[in-house]
């Protein structure tokens, strides 16, 4: 596992260097000293980590994740949280974190969780009252409406 | 001297000072225990309140809310892995992995301990140094500040794991920060350079959003895996007797704290350089206090040193920071020139004023840094006990509240949605690091100091040619940057040489 992943990092680092040393060419000596200088030994060293993977005999290691935990279930896992962490975004930005905020807590405790209503009804309204009297209320932070309700002339 | 000293003492505990100072304190806790929320952004929001305030009042409160901030961010640092501060991201690589072993307490107890030490070492400098730092600031050009960025990137050698792998991933993370310091508008030709047509890349990538994914994202995902506490199944043991470790460690350990502590002064002091440089290089300091391999390898595993370093050089920085802001008016973060905007406010003009006719005052200044993290050290000891157990509240409890803060955090920093996105990308780079157990903190550093560096180099170059590179301080700091790139590869041969005399 911690071999796919630290050839897949190798990998994304010669494709964003080369893709670095490819745009530097066209600017001037001033923009593009520095770029060179660090992505040229930079895609070479990720090549060197690529072909240390590849070719090499490392033994293999647990990943931090799965320790005590079947693999499956530990990936199964992983993605549910990145779910989470990408519907919390989208949500923000349909709803804004007014709204965004107390849905995903509250869904998350029932969905995720299996709490209680009365529990995760208390919870969300804890957590929501902290974040609105903190950053709204006290900072006036600029938190937007979100698309969605912007869109619908509700923002 | 000694009148002004006691004096400036006499007027932070006068009553309304005081008050003002505990008022601070109180929203500097605050805002160090919320991730994202930064010291620098709080005393911009506090500024306006400082009008009608007499000048101790008003830098009793500034000072008070500034000088704690990075102290209670160490605790969301070790509790939760989520940095509370930009500057309080290197004591999450063992500190959070000691919570994670029950050891929390004395994780706390260690970064509480050294903060203060640090913080009283800052103190003592800006006291003495005031009269003797002018000279040694004034020899500070674009080339010293330049070898200076070199000396805190060949610190990248000590944050990668032993061996040959081990230092390539380590350089391969750190050149990954260095190309992604170069995003943005150079400053040279005015090019935008990856900026992939956006905006928001024009400015370069807010730190903030890049530090929450890094370390935060991962953390969430274990948690998750995991179905626990932070803490797991691990027996939290005695708190308050794990807390009292933790700060034995400091006076065990007291010279790597006072060593890191004039690193993070040294820093300070430094104009261009930046708190959140001052960490890392502490850190990278404390691995090289390792006896040997074995002793290495425990580094990012839960050493206690590895609180040690960062919590002294976080809080020492801020006296050290306040020295040319106060001596010459030149401020060497953000938050030193918003405090800066804090003196005109007042009417004081920071240079010779503030040693003669103003003494006092910044003496004064001098004893809220002082007494504000006694306070807060001892407050956070009186709430140990509920801190702690923090890390025992179940996880699925856990991961809704530290996502909504994360990604506020992340947002604050630019108000935007983008930063955001920023934190899952670099939330996912982060989880694969994890997992593919390469070293983190290298990216920061080469993230923090790429374009500081390329910025003193072009300086450098444009104004002295080739000549720049004969000064006498930068071929010292040149000695110092090899000396730390090579001290790694010495503590391994001279590891092998005692196992080999030993068999």
């Amino acid at each position: 596992m911690h071999n796919r992943a630290s050839l897949g990092l190798a990998l994304a680092i010669m494709a964003l260097t080369a893709y670095g040393i490819f745009s530097a060419l066209a600017w001037p000596l001033k923009a593009k000293l520095f770029p060179l200088v660090i992505s040229i030994p930079l895609f070479l060293l990720a090549a060197a980590e690529a072909a240390w993977v590849i070719f090499g005999k490392d033994a293999p290691a647990e990943s931090v994740e799965a320790e005590g935990i079947p693999r499956n279930i530990a990936m199964r896992r992983t993605w549910i949280a990145v779910a989470w962490a990408l519907g919390f975004f989208v949500l923000i930005m349909l709803v804004g974190f007014l709204i965004a905020v107390p849905a995903m807590v509250f869904l998350y405790l029932r969905v995720q969780s299996n709490e209680g209503w009365l529990f995760s009804i208390v919870f969300t309204a804890a957590v929501w009252g902290l974040f609105y009297g903190l950053f709204d209320l006290l900072l006036h932070l600029p938190f937007p409406a979100g698309w969605l309700l912007s869109s619908l002339g509700l923002g | 001297m000694l009148d002004a000293f006691i004096q400036g003492l006499l007027l932070v505990v006068q009553w309304k000072a005081f008050a003002f100072m505990l008022l601070g304190i109180g929203v500097g806790f605050w805002v160090g225990l919320l991730p994202g929320l930064g010291g620098a952004t709080t005393l911009a929001l506090m500024l306006p309140f400082v009008y009608n305030m007499q000048p101790v009042e008003a830098f009793a409160f500034l000072l008070g809310m500034h000088s704690v901030v990075a102290t209670t961010g160490d605790i969301t640092s070790v509790l939760f892995g989520v940095p509370g501060e930009a500057t309080t991201a290197a004591i999450i690589l063992d500190g959070h992995a000691m919570a994670k072993k029950g050891e929390a307490g004395r994780a706390l107890g260690a970064a509480l301990g050294s903060s203060l030490v640090g913080a009283l070492i800052g103190a003592a400098a800006l006291a003495l140094a005031i009269p003797i730092v002018r000279p040694l600031v004034l020899t500070f050009g674009s080339p010293e500040l330049f070898m200076l960025a070199i000396v805190g990137l060949a610190f990248i050698a000590s944050l990668s794991a032993e061996g040959a792998r081990g230092m390539a991933r380590g350089f391969l993370a750190g050149g990954l920060g260095l190309f992604l310091a170069m995003i943005g508008q150079d400053p040279q030709a005015g090019i935008a350079r990856f900026t992939l047509d956006s905006m928001y890349l024009w400015q370069g990538l807010d730190i903030v959003p890049v530090l929450v994914g890094l370390f935060a994202i991962p953390e969430i995902v274990e948690l998750v895996v995991r179905g626990t506490s932070i803490a797991g199944n691990v027996a939290p043991g005695s708190i308050r007797h794990g807390a009292l470790e933790g700060v034995k460690d400091v006076f065990r350990n007291f010279w790597l704290t006072l060593r890191c502590g004039l690193i993070g002064t040294f820093i300070g002091i430094t104009p261009g350089l930046g708190g959140s440089v001052a960490q890392w290089m502490a850190y990278g300091h404390a691995t090289q206090s390792a006896r040997n391999s074995e002793e290495r390898k425990r580094f990012g595993e839960g050493d206690v040193r590895g609180v040690i370093g960062p919590g002294a050089a976080c809080n020492s920085k801020e006296g050290g920071a306040l020295i040319p802001t106060i001596a010459f008016g030149v401020p060497g973060s953000t938050s030193m020139a918003i405090l800066l905007g804090g003196f005109f406010l007042l009417g004081l003009v920071p240079g010779p004023d503030m040693l003669t006719t103003h003494l006092t005052v910044t003496f004064s200044m001098v004893w809220t840094i002082v007494l504000a993290n006694v306070i807060t050290v001892l407050v956070c000891f009186l709430l140990l006990n509920r801190l702690t157990s923090l890390t025992a509240v179940p996880g699925h409890l856990l991961v809704p509240v530290i996502l909504v803060l994360v990604f506020i955090g992340s947002y604050t920093s630019n108000s935007s949605y983008a930063d955001i996105l920023v934190t899952l990308i670099f939330g996912a780079v982060g989880y694969f690091m994890v997992i593919a157990k390469w070293p983190r903190a290298p990216l920061v550093l080469g993230l923090v100091l790429g374009k500081i560096a390329e910025n003193y180099l072009y300086i450098s170059v444009a104004r002295y040619d080739a000549a720049w590179l004969k000064r006498p301080v930068v071929v010292a700091l040149l000695i110092v940057a090899v000396a730390v790139v090579l001290y790694p590869a010495f503590q391994a041969w001279r590891g092998r040489k005692k196992a080999s005399a030993h068999a």
